[in-house]
């Protein structure tokens, strides 16, 4: 190492100290609690694996996020295409108007959405009173309502790192693909989507792990009748005090997480994209 | 989202008519220490000095209305002075305070349930009798680990324009679809939910006890398609409000501030309501010691209780307030005689066993 590398490392102690003291240890704590608390053992991990409601609870979260993920991508990937296609001046626009709901608190946009979604909502009154529907849509107090409150969570996210993707991508390629004569959804096809594969991996898998924690969303937008993961453990904490089953089951969460970015990780596509790489 | 508790729903109507309250030192200190990090920002701060009692209710405003009911009166007797701070006593926040050592409340506004689970788990002072005049409230009133502060319910609410020319008087009628079509609402948390619903299924109410839960169960699960759960107050009124639903299973609070706004379109019935009582509670540890039970046994005084129940709706723990209240008063008070008469009596002691258990297979059978 050089000397300015050192010094370019030493910075970064106080972050690493920071992070230890109040991140690091803090797990750690919540991981010992999981095998001492009520009594030391693995009966916490036997009453989780052993029941069925937690079974159903991890199926709901692994079932909303990956609806959330292939929705959010899509979604996120017409956006993202569009705005590489933008005249700079309206691109602006755009990504403000992405970036707008980072600023809105995850609370507001959950009432928000009830409001439009409701029986008596925008979208209901806008339905029926223009004849298509007779009766009302169901759209939010159950899942579909979590899902859509989740995609739009995540929309801005996935969006933007697309968009990094997207707009790194070398646009000659595109121009020697239409001289050899390929039509615009060739192109599109062959070329935009297999370059652009990094940043779909990466929004992918960042949007499937972030989705597995969600909390108020489907609280709220779920009624009671979606339970993911996060409320399971957040009404063990501060209702029934069952502390044990809460760690128990965040550091199964954390667990599967690690595995599920390790897998991930030895896909071609994401080692590229972590590597700085293009396709 | 944390579990809402009435006391935390009783604050949000404060706040709906009074200015909002201001977060202090205090207050502050109480979020760190329910992150545990009071052990950090201990040193040098002292908080609780002497001659003062700490009391945690759920935040806001009813720091103010806490203040005016429970406050006010005791500093004008003692001259001791009566600090508010609204961090929420959670069962879990009291638990994680007491075993982090880190105790700064004298006491808490939770539930009779609350003081039976936390005291069972050692992490509260037994109630002090000597201090404390037991005759100031009820015969459920004074137990062990927790004395009644106030009166709430569970009712049978609706709106007038849904459910046509003979409205909803029973729960037994919640569960007719075929003569009031339309969503229902219920609470998500279990406390007063499956009472109504073996009432409604013929079960007699003194034989309610312990809970016959598959029964139950068999007789909600045709209904949930219907169902829209809530787990705050203001969300239950909400529902009425945009049309959501056309009843529902709700805080006594908040169907009377339906009324309030709408009298012609909300209303509800004490027929059949679930009776709870809310209590204090005083952490183990705590840093006034016996002096917070001068304030308890001050708090229980009717005339407090009455300014609570003008400001807020919660019905006063003292059956003498009743001599003193006014019509207009007991029309919304849930432990008048005259609305406890065909009333259901919630069993501290069946949830203290059960509610953590019961709680668990609830959430798992709403959810889809």
């Amino acid at each position: 190492m050089r000397p300015f590398d050192r010094w370019a490392v030493g910075l970064t102690v106080p972050a690493v100290l920071l992070t230890t003291l109040f991140y690091v240890l803090p797990i750690a704590q919540v991981l010992v609690l999981s095998v001492t608390e009520p009594a030391p053992g693995l009966a916490n991990y036997e009453q989780l694996l052993g029941s069925r409601a937690v079974a159903r609870v991890v199926m709901t979260t692994l079932e909303v996020s990956l609806w959330t993920t292939a929705l959010t991508i899509a979604a996120s990937y017409v956006v993202a295409y569009a705005l590489v296609q933008m005249r700079p001046s309206v691109r602006r626009v755009a990504l403000f108007m992405v970036l707008v709901p980072f600023w809105i608190s995850v609370l507001v946009r959950a009432f928000s959405w009830i409001t439009i979604l409701r029986r008596e909502g925008l979208v209901n009154l806008a339905v029926t009173g223009l004849g298509i529907v007779d009766e009302p849509l169901q759209l939010v107090h159950n899942r579909t309502g979590v899902i859509i409150g989740m995609v739009h969570y995540m929309m801005p996210f996935a969006v933007l790192l697309i968009y990094a993707n997207l707009a790194g991508i070398d646009r000659r390629i595109m121009q020697a693909g239409r001289s050899l004569g390929a039509r615009p959804m060739t192109v599109f096809w062959k070329l935009w989507v297999p370059l652009s594969a990094p940043g779909i991996a990466v929004a992918t898998l960042f949007v499937f792990i972030f989705s597995l924690g969600f909390l108020i969303t489907p609280t709220l937008l779920g009624a009671g009748r979606t339970v993911m993961v996060a409320e399971y453990i957040s009404v063990q904490i501060t209702n029934t005090l069952r502390w044990g089953v809460a760690t128990g089951l965040s550091t199964m969460l954390l667990v599967a997480v690690g595995f599920v970015v390790f897998i991930a990780m030895r896909q071609p596509a994401l080692r590229a994209a972590f590597s700085g790489r293009q396709g | 989202m944390t579990k809402e508790t009435f006391a935390a729903d009783a604050v949000k109507i404060a706040m709906e008519r009074f200015q909002s309250g201001q977060i202090d030192r205090r207050t502050l200190l109480t979020a760190l220490g329910a992150l545990g990090l009071v052990a950090v920002a201990r040193p040098g701060v002292s908080y609780a000095q002497a001659k003062e009692v700490v009391l945690c209710n759920w935040g806001g405003a009813a720091v103010e209305a806490f203040q005016k009911a429970y406050g006010e009166p005791f500093t004008k007797k003692s001259g001791i002075k009566v600090a508010i701070d609204g961090a929420g006593p959670t069962t879990g926040a009291v638990r994680a305070m007491v075993e982090s050592k880190a105790v700064i409340w004298d006491t808490t506004d939770g539930g009779m349930v609350d003081g039976v689970v936390l005291g069972k788990g050692g992490f509260l002072e037994p109630i002090d009798y000597t201090m404390v005049d037991k005759s100031k409230v009820g015969p459920t009133g004074a137990a062990e680990f927790g004395v009644a502060n106030y009166a709430f319910a569970n009712v049978l609410a609706y709106d007038v324009s849904k459910v046509g020319a003979t409205p909803p008087t029973s729960w037994a009628d919640f569960f007719d679809t075929e003569k009031y079509p339309g969503k229902r609402t219920m609470c998500k948390w279990i406390q007063g939910q499956l009472e109504p619903v073996l009432i409604a299924d013929g079960v007699k109410r003194e034989d309610l006890y312990p809970l016959d839960v598959d029964r139950a169960f068999k007789k909600l699960e045709p209904l949930l398609p219907q169902l829209i759960f809530w787990e705050g107050g203001a969300q239950s009124q909400q529902l009425f409000r945009d049309g959501e639903v056309v009843m529902g299973n709700i805080w006594h609070t908040r169907a009377n501030l339906l009324k309030k706004e709408a009298p012609e379109r909300f209303t509800w019935t004490w027929n059949e309501n679930v009776l709870f009582w809310s209590a204090w509670s005083v952490p183990k540890g705590n840093p006034a010691g016996k002096l917070v039970f001068e304030f308890i046994n001050s708090s229980l005084d009717p005339e407090g209780q009455i300014t609570l129940l003008r400001l807020m709706g919660n019905g006063p723990s003292n059956p003498a307030a009743q001599a003193v209240m006014t019509a207009e008063d007991k029309a919304v008070d849930p432990a008048s005689p005259e609305n406890t008469k065909n009333n259901i009596a919630i069993s501290t002691d069946y949830y203290a066993d059960n509610e953590a258990e019961l709680q668990n297979k609830f959430l798992d059978f709403i959810a889809t």
